[in-house]
This record gives C-alpha cells, sequence and structure tokens, in this order.
C-alpha cells in the first residue's frame, strides 16, 4: 500500500466520530442528491412520456401547407373548425415513405389520410375527425390495438373504429352502422368495428380510424397523403431530425413536438435548473463540510505532520495524506449516499401511491447519474482537502516539535 | 583519526524580516564521526536552533554546512527531506509518535517514508531495534498503551530505523523522570559504542551532558566552551560542568537504585 494512503487511512480511522459524522453528511448530501435527481428524472420523464408517449413526435406536412380556419355550415349553424386541407398534401408520397422507413432515427413511420366531417345520429351530430391510417403503422405510435375496449381492432372495408366519447354521445356500440358527412358534403355509411379509449378525451370523441383507401375514396383524395406521423428514438432529438428531414426530403415540412410544446419544454427546462441549484448547494454544502473537518484535522494531527516531515517525509507527500483523506471521505461518503437516495426513492415509489395503488409516477434510477455524483464528491472531497493540504505542507517541522 | 562528519563553517541564523535577530553569530564547528557531543547553555542561547539547522530542520542565513561529504547548503525542500530521512535521526523530548500506529509502525515509519510505500518488509528490523532498546513483547501495542518512558524508547528505536548516520535529540529526557532518565541516557550510550552512531544532544540536564566524550557549551549565539573528556587540561574545567551538589545528588541517586 502507498504510504500516503496508509496515513490517510489510518488518521481517518483514528478520528472515528469525526469521520463518522463527515461521512453521515457526505451521505445524506449525496442520498438527496440521488433521490432528488432519480425523483425529477422520473418526474419527467412521465411528463414527456404523457405528452408525446402516444403521439407523434414529428409530423411530415405537404410543403406550404398551413392548417386554416374553414366555414363549414352545419344545417343553421355556421361554425369554424381548423381544417388541415387535403389539398396540398405531400404527393409522390411512396418513395418518400420508403425513404423514412429506412431511417434508423425513427421507430414509427405513419402515412395518415386526414379530413373532417361529421357524425350523424338521428337528431345528433358531431363534428369528427377522420383517420385513414395503415393500423400496423398507427398503433406504434397510438397503441391502438391494446386500447380497444369493446369490439374488434380490424378496419378494414367499411368497418371503422371510434373513440369512447364519441361512443357514450352518440350512444353508438360495436355493429352498429354511423353516417358520415365529409367536409366534401359526401355521406356515406360505415360499420363499427371497434371501440377505443386514447386516454384523451379530445381525441376519443373526435377522432375515426378507418382503412387508408376508404379514407381515399371518402374523402376524395387520390395520389397523396395529407401527413406522415413519425416517432423518434430519443425524443429531445425530435427538432434535429425534423430539420434534416427538411434538408433530404424535398416537398415536405417537417414538424416537430418540441415546437408545439414549448411552454412544457419551458418548464421542464426550469425544473431542470431548479433541480441542479438544490445540488450544487447540496456539493457546496458537503464541500465545506469536509474542508472544516479536515481542517480541523490538520490542527489536531499537526505534531504528528511536524514529526513525520522531521522524519524526511516531504510538504507533497504530507499534502497528499490530506487530499486522499478528502478524497476517501468522498468515495465512501458517495457510494453509500447513492445507495441510501435509491432505498430512499424506492421508498418513496412504494409508499406514496395513487387512489388505483399505482406509483404516483415512475422513479428512474440512471446508474450514469450516479456514477457522476460519485465523482463529483470525490472531486468535491480533494477541493475540500486542498487547503487543509496546503495549510499541512506548510507547517513547519520545528514549531510544531518546540510547542509540543 | 576518526572523519569530520560534520562541519560547519561561519554559521549565521537570523530570525524575522523586519525586525531582524541574529540568534547565530557566525561560528565554525566541526563533529567527528562516533563522538557523543553534548550542547548546553542557557535558554535562548542558541542551542536548539544550533541543532535543528544540523538536523537540517531549519536552514542558515549563511555560512556553509557539510554532513556526511554532502554541502546541504543548498538543497531544496525536497531533497533536504530526503536527506533527512536517510542520515539523521531524531528524538526530542515529548516522544512525537503517531498514536495512530503501533509500537513497531512508529519504528517502521522511516523506512515507509523512504520507500514511498507501507509494507512490512523491514519489520524484522523493527523487532530488533525494540528488542535493542528493551521494549520486546510490546511491539504490537498501540503507543496509548504504553509508558513515557516506553514512548521515548520506540522514538529511540524509531531514529536508528533508517541507520542514520547521527541521532540528534532535543532535551531527549526533558520529559522524564530521573530514573527513566538515567535509562534513556544509557540506552544511547549503548547504541553509541554498539553502531558507531554519532550522538548530538541538547540538554539543561548538566550532568548529563557531564558524561559525554565532548561538551558544547553554548551563550548568546557563540561557543563559549568546546571541551573534551579526558583532555589535558580540560579535565579540572569538565569536573566544573555539574556543580558539587548536582554530582553528589547523582551519586546518591545511583546508589539507591
Amino acid at each position: 500500500m502507498k504510504f500516503e494512503i496508509k496515513m490517510a487511512w489510518r488518521f481517518l480511522k483514528s478520528g472515528k466520530s469525526q469521520t463518522f459524522l463527515i461521512l453521515l453528511g457526505i451521505i445524506i448530501g449525496v442520498a438527496v442528491q440521488t433521490f432528488l435527481g432519480s425523483l425529477i428524472g422520473g418526474l419527467q420523464q412521465d411528463l414527456v412520456n404523457q405528452t408525446v408517449g402516444n403521439s407523434p413526435h414529428i409530423t411530415i406536412l405537404g410543403e406550404d401547407q398551413n392548417p386554416r380556419p374553414v366555414i363549414v355550415s352545419d344545417h343553421d349553424i355556421t361554425r369554424i373548425i381548423t381544417y388541415s386541407g387535403a389539398e396540398e398534401g405531400i404527393k409522390r408520397w411512396r418513395p418518400k415513405l420508403e425513404k423514412l422507413d429506412e431511417n434508423q432515427d425513427l421507430t414509427a413511420v405513419s402515412p395518415v389520410i386526414e379530413g373532417s366531417g361529421f357524425a350523424i345520429r338521428g337528431a345528433n351530430n358531431q363534428s369528427v375527425i377522420l383517420r385513414g391510417v395503415e393500423l400496423d403503422r398507427a398503433d406504434k405510435i397510438y397503441n391502438i390495438k391494446d386500447r380497444i375496449v369493446e369490439g374488434q381492432k380490424d378496419i378494414s372495408g367499411n368497418s371503422i373504429l371510434i373513440g369512447v366519447e364519441l361512443a357514450n354521445e352518440l350512444e353508438l356500440e360495436p355493429g352498429d352502422s354511423l353516417q358520415i358527412r365529409s367536409a366534401g358534403e359526401v355521406t356515406d355509411r360505415f360499420i363499427i368495428n371497434g371501440i377505443f379509449d386514447l386516454e384523451s378525451g379530445e381525441l376519443n370523441k373526435s377522432w375515426i380510424f378507418m382503412s387508408q383507401q376508404r379514407a381515399g375514396t371518402f374523402l376524395g383524395i387520390e395520389n397523396e397523403i395529407s401527413s406522415i406521423e413519425l416517432q423518434v428514438k430519443e425524443v429531445f432529438e425530435a427538432d434535429k431530425i425534423s430539420s434534416t428531414l427538411n434538408n433530404e426530403i424535398d416537398g415536405i415540412k417537417a414538424e416537430n413536438w418540441q415546437r408545439n410544446n414549448q411552454q412544457l419544454l419551458t418548464a421542464l427546462q426550469s425544473q431542470s435548473s431548479s433541480s441542479i441549484v438544490i445540488q450544487v448547494f447540496v456539493i457546496i454544502a458537503v464541500t465545506l463540510g469536509i474542508a472544516s473537518v479536515l481542517a480541523v484535522s490538520v490542527v489536531q494531527k499537526s505534531r504528528q505532520i511536524g514529526i513525520l516531515k522531521a522524519m524526511g517525509a516531504t510538504n507533497r507527500s504530507v499534502a497528499l495524506v490530506f487530499l486522499l483523506q478528502g478524497a476517501i471521505l468522498g468515495v465512501i461518503g458517495s457510494i453509500l449516499g447513492s445507495l441510501s437516495g435509491i432505498g430512499l426513492s424506492q421508498l418513496f415509489v412504494n409508499l406514496i401511491r395513487t387512489a388505483d395503488g399505482d406509483p404516483l409516477f415512475p422513479v428512474q434510477i440512471e446508474p450514469i447519474f450516479i456514477l457522476i455524483s460519485i465523482f463529483i464528491a470525490t472531486m468535491a472531497g480533494m477541493i475540500a482537502a486542498l487547503i487543509p493540504a496546503r495549510n499541512s505542507a506548510k507547517l513547519s517541522p520545528i514549531e510544531v516539535i518546540r510547542n509540543a | 583519526m576518526r572523519d569530520e562528519l560534520i562541519k560547519i563553517k561561519d554559521l549565521i541564523k537570523v530570525y524575522g524580516q523586519e525586525i531582524k535577530n541574529e540568534v547565530l553569530h557566525g561560528f565554525s564547528l566541526a563533529i567527528k564521526r562516533g563522538e557523543f557531543v553534548s550542547i548546553i547553555g542557557p535558554s535562548g542561547s542558541g542551542k536548539s536552533t544550533l541543532l535543528n539547522i544540523l538536523g537540517t530542520l531549519d536552514t542558515a542565513t549563511s555560512g556553509q554546512i557539510i554532513i556526511n561529504g554532502e554541502d546541504i547548503s543548498d538543497f531544496d525542500e525536497m531533497r533536504l527531506a530526503s536527506f533527512r530521512n536517510k542520515n539523521i535521526g531524531f528524538v526530542f523530548q515529548f516522544h512525537h509518535l503517531l498514536p495512530e500506529f503501533s509500537a513497531v509502525e512508529n519504528v517502521m515509519m522511516p523506512s515507509w517514508i523512504e520507500k514511498g510505500s507501507a509494507v512490512d518488509d523491514f519489520k524484522e528490523r523493527a523487532y530488533n531495534l525494540l528488542d535493542l532498546v528493551g521494549l520486546k513483547g510490546f511491539e504490537e501495542k498501540l503507543i496509548t498503551k504504553l509508558s513515557g518512558g516506553q514512548k521515548q524508547r520506540v522514538a529511540v528505536a524509531r531514529a536508528l530505523m533508517n541507520e542514520p548516520a547521527i541521532l540528534m535529540a532535543d532535551e531527549p529526557t526533558g520529559n522524564l523522570d530521573s530514573e527513566t532518565t538515567m535509562k534513556v541516557y544509557n540506552l544511547l550510550r549503548d547504541i553509541n559504542k554498539e553502531l558507531n552512531t554519532t550522538f548530538i544532544i541538547v540538554t539543561h540536564d548538566r550532568h548529563l551532558a557531564a558524561k559525554s566524550d565532548r561538551v558544547i557549551e553554548m551563550i548568546d549565539g557563540n561557543i563559549d566552551r568546546d571541551i573534551y573528556k579526558g583532555k589535558k587540561g580540560e579535565d579540572e574545567e569538565w569536573q566544573g560542568l555539574a556543580p558539587v551538589y548536582c554530582r553528589e545528588l547523582n551519586s546518591v541517586k545511583v546508589e539507591n537504585q
């Protein structure tokens, strides 16, 4: 064992209560960091998941296609709805789709023919959004198949899937037929094959899934599609990927979720910053704690330092003994602290639950985050030991020996 | 004729930057290998300063210092530390052992410093040294479990660990009762004879000094007297070192032992 390590270790061991207290300080500090980090990480992951988990991260539209308000007359009522015009859809979309299918950054690629209309049952009617999709592709984004609450998940031919709210509103069941009028004043009857619950009131009320061909003929859209919806591996990379796609593929416009969720992003950002601020102050407190204990220790051990120097230990070597004490405290404290932090977050997950008995949100423990906090605590320990180490190096053996 | 182990020339030591206080006024001195030298003198006479400079714990303001053939006058901190480690052993008034370690670990410490690693390679030698100072069986005891005299003997063993050419002691018995003082002194004397280690001892104790080969008396930063035992014409002076009552007291003690 290196001489300095042995000295550092023995000094720490001999000052049991001091070492224990400062270790406890570091453990609590790092535990709070780990707990806070995994809590906030989990919370953010959960928020992002809720926002974009089952929705497209990037939507590819036809060039210059902007959603525009169009006045649709509905019997005697005139209402304005947002209508993404199908006239300026994506043309020659098959090669584009193939190109997107090859992209490694994407996890889901789903072409959509979309149009608005009215679902009519007797005197009741509801404005709806008709979505012609390939079910297997759309499923990767919306997870429709697992969210069918009643009926079948088939949309071939004349079959459609509607949301639970629309079904309640119009008192529909699987097997019923439903009359739909498109914005282009085409009216047709469809068979309700299944009822889905996408966990969003808005979508459950307005969305109707049907096959792409059926949507094309019904909405009068040929040789083009309205949009291609994408999901990416790294949700926060969506903006970069969308701008790459904009450059690589002609005749399209890619929009990412971040652009439409600035508020959420700002919230996440400020949450992260406040968590960082808290963690920085925790580190500072821990560092000051180590520094003060080691500073006291240098004074307490000045006799030992003096005699070590008289025996030929260099200033460097003596300073290293104190640096190593800081490092040892940092390493041991942060490892124990991380473990306590993980325990604490598990406790939190297991004790604090929603009314249904589910965890409030998943707590995310990232090994890299823990490694980083161990590294930071060790560094902090060494930095804290710098001043005491310097003081020990400056200590003159003569004074120590004379003033014993 | 024994060779000169330590040779100093025109040694001056000044303390303080603004208010200068010259404590050593520029004298020369040579000490031969194997000599047992005592330095005596009143408080503030500069004897400890001289010892610290000879022990390379302190540096001279000016003058030349040659120890063991090496001119250490302009060694830097690292070289001085290494030189000290190999050539000089210290025994202080207060034992200055490391209470965190056992007796044998304390004795091995100079070798750990020399090697840079805390290995047990020299444990046998450390055991032998502890045996030499009469501490057989106490090797693995923590320092805090030893008596004052035992601690001082561990300190002597430690000072001898790296087989230094010189052993320096500053009031090595100042903190011990007279019986233990005699034991430690006799131990030092035996080592001096057995290992031919050069001893330089600073002491207040005149009758202890009188048992040395050579006594250097310092007054006000200069060497006032430098006398050798058994040297013609100096014997009378030697007798005067320890006042009569001291000698009588000493002989009474010795009889009582």
